[in-house]
């Protein structure tokens, strides 16, 4: 019993060691601070004042400010898991984190609990921004909510993962797709948009993104017809698929720069 | 005895997209004793920080098998680094605070007693930094914050590669001293790579040359000075045609001041003086001296 305590206590210091350095980081450097707060309400009043200039719907306000709620929130939570490897990149330091025996799904793990802390942190004040300035309401049951939540906090460990792996195969020039990635897969599953206007093979494409059911599902309580008829079991099912994979991709992609020699690389 | 490190035909290929292939070790075979200072010498691009990393599991060669404390190192990777630990130059994670980054490492190998990070803290002579950022410290103070966390996790093997390099004398004289007072207390294994032959003199129990991913030659510092057939040299200051100097001892020709290594001088040193003679070379002054390890590193280094 006193081993497993001990055991369970372990796994639990190595899963939020990733959390506790991403909470010194935002605590130590203002600029955390600033990407979490800035950029999102900019985003947010800029594509609400141009919803008033257009003279747009209640429900259609809705449909574009949880567009920006979304990418806002994505944007923040994957850095915080891309940061397992990019802020050792940074400081030339991925040796150390490497010779730890922390698994990989670990280490994203209790970054993406900070993440998720911070992006749910800017989804509030975002909501209460657009609630205040734009009159947008929350029409959704509490439930529905927090799944739509955790949906996309986990889209964003998915890109933060997938932003991990390419740093482990391509190295320094990798670093751009910290900040474009979310960005780039936001346009291709509707952020302001139903996907349904993407031409093929983007639309085929926004459909194989689970960020576009989980907007769906939201969108559909403002009235907004989905392409499938139960968004979030898709975007769940999508999800769980595409953790798995890419938790294996990420562990061969770390056998490979350790074979390499990019591990070295990137911390000299 | 389970061996601390054990290296069999271990190769290292780099393998570069559209590029050359590297080849950085040629079949490496190494044993190191339990509860030794191991240094690995050789010069630049030799392989020692290849061959450190390979050790310490951060690597995975092309070929070949490590075992650490008895444990195939790339079957047990995540037991073996339960064990071991690495430093090797003076970076952290920019943005923290000394303190944040040793507790994050602990916690990073199971360590949740914030005691041990106070405990390492103190053992480094690091309170005084503890809550300085560490892009701010001093690179003596950055080397010592790299080698705490080293220690971290209570390591039966360290692998410490270059761990004075850009340190100034008295800073890394502190540093050697922490080193060696450390494996008395601890009673580990230290493997070490470093450039300063008298660094290797004072903290290496064995030494390991590295040349071109080869080891050419391993011992003590006694008997590696043996190995090259060399155990004193006579330094003479000269004039004449000294770029003409031709001799049957391996030589050093530095301006005016010719270093000739010899088995033994009192038997070498007149028939020099002829040779020297014969070559129109005069001698004006001669000295005597046991060879140092940077003697047979050069000699080694060099291939001859």
């Amino acid at each position: 019993m006193k081993t497993s305590l001990s055991s369970l206590q372990k796994v639990l210091s190595e899963t939020l060691a990733f959390a506790y350095r991403n909470y010194a980081l935002t605590k130590n450097e203002f600029y955390a601070i600033f990407e979490m707060l800035f950029w999102p309400m900019i985003s947010l009043i800029s594509v609400g004042l141009l919803g008033e200039f257009l003279y747009l719907e209640k429900d259609a306000v809705a449909f574009i400010i949880i567009g920006v709620i979304t990418l806002s929130v994505i944007q923040i939570a994957q850095i915080d898991v891309t940061y397992v490897m990019l802020l050792d990149m940074w400081s030339m330091s991925l040796k150390y984190i490497i010779v730890t025996p922390t698994p990989f799904y670990r280490m994203v793990t209790g970054a993406w609990l900070f993440g998720s802390l911070r992006g749910f942190i800017s989804l509030v004040l975002l909501i209460l921004l657009s609630a205040w300035l734009f009159g947008f309401t929350l029409t959704l049951p509490l439930t529905a909510m927090a799944a739509f939540i955790l949906g996309i906090l986990l889209s964003a460990m998915l890109i933060g993962i997938f932003n991990c792996i390419l740093i482990l195969v391509f190295g320094r020039r990798a670093e751009i797709f910290a900040w474009t990635l979310s960005a780039i897969v936001m346009l291709f599953c509707g952020i302001y948009y139903p996907v349904t206007i993407l031409p093929e093979p983007f639309r085929t494409l926004g459909l194989l993104i689970p960020i576009t059911h989980y907007l769906e599902f939201f969108r559909s309580f403002y009235g907004f017809q989905s392409v499938f008829p139960n968004p979030l079991a898709i975007a769940i099912v999508e999800t769980i698929i595409y953790l798995a994979l890419l938790l294996v991709v990420a562990e061969m992609s770390m056998l490979r720069a350790r074979k390499t020699g990019l591990v070295l690389k990137l911390s000299d | 005895m389970v061996k601390a490190v054990e290296c069999r035909d271990v190769w290292m290929v780099y393998r570069t997209f559209m590029e050359k292939d590297t080849v950085a070790l040629r079949g490496v075979d190494l044993d190191v004793e339990d509860g030794i200072i191991f240094g690995l010498l050789g010069p630049n691009g030799a392989g020692k920080t290849t061959l450190i990393s390979i050790l310490a599991t951060i690597l995975i060669p092309t070929k070949g098998e490590v075992r650490v404390l008895g444990m195939d190192a790339f079957k047990n990777t995540r037991k073996v680094r339960k064990r071991i630990n690495i430093s090797s130059g003076v970076r952290l994670p920019w943005g923290m605070k000394v303190y944040e980054c040793l507790r994050f490492y602990a916690m990073c190998y199971g360590i949740t007693d914030r005691k041990v990070v106070d405990d390492v803290i103190s053992e480094f002579e690091l309170e005084d930094h503890r809550n300085k950022r560490f892009d701010d410290l001093s690179t003596g103070n950055k080397q010592r914050a790299n080698l705490a966390r080293a220690f971290l996790n209570n390591p039966e093997v360290v692998f410490l590669d270059e761990p004075t390099a850009n340190l100034d004398p008295d800073m890394a004289k502190k540093i050697r001293e922490m080193i060696l007072r450390i494996k008395e207390e601890r009673d580990i294994t230290i493997v070490l790579t470093t450039h300063n032959m008298r660094e290797a003199e004072l903290l290496c129990d064995k030494i390991a040359f590295i040349k071109d991913g080869n080891i050419v030659a391993e011992g003590t510092s006694e008997e590696l000075k043996r190995y090259t057939k060399m155990s004193e040299r006579v330094i003479l200051r000269v004039r004449g045609n000294v770029d003409r100097v031709n001799l049957p001892y391996p030589f050093r020709l530095d301006g005016n001041s010719l270093t000739v290594f010899v088995e033994d001088s009192e038997k070498a040193l007149p028939s020099i003086v002829v040779k020297l003679a014969e070559q129109g070379i005069n001698v004006e002054s001669a000295k005597t001296e046991e060879i140092t390890l940077e003697d047979v590193f050069i000699e080694l280094a060099e291939g001859s």
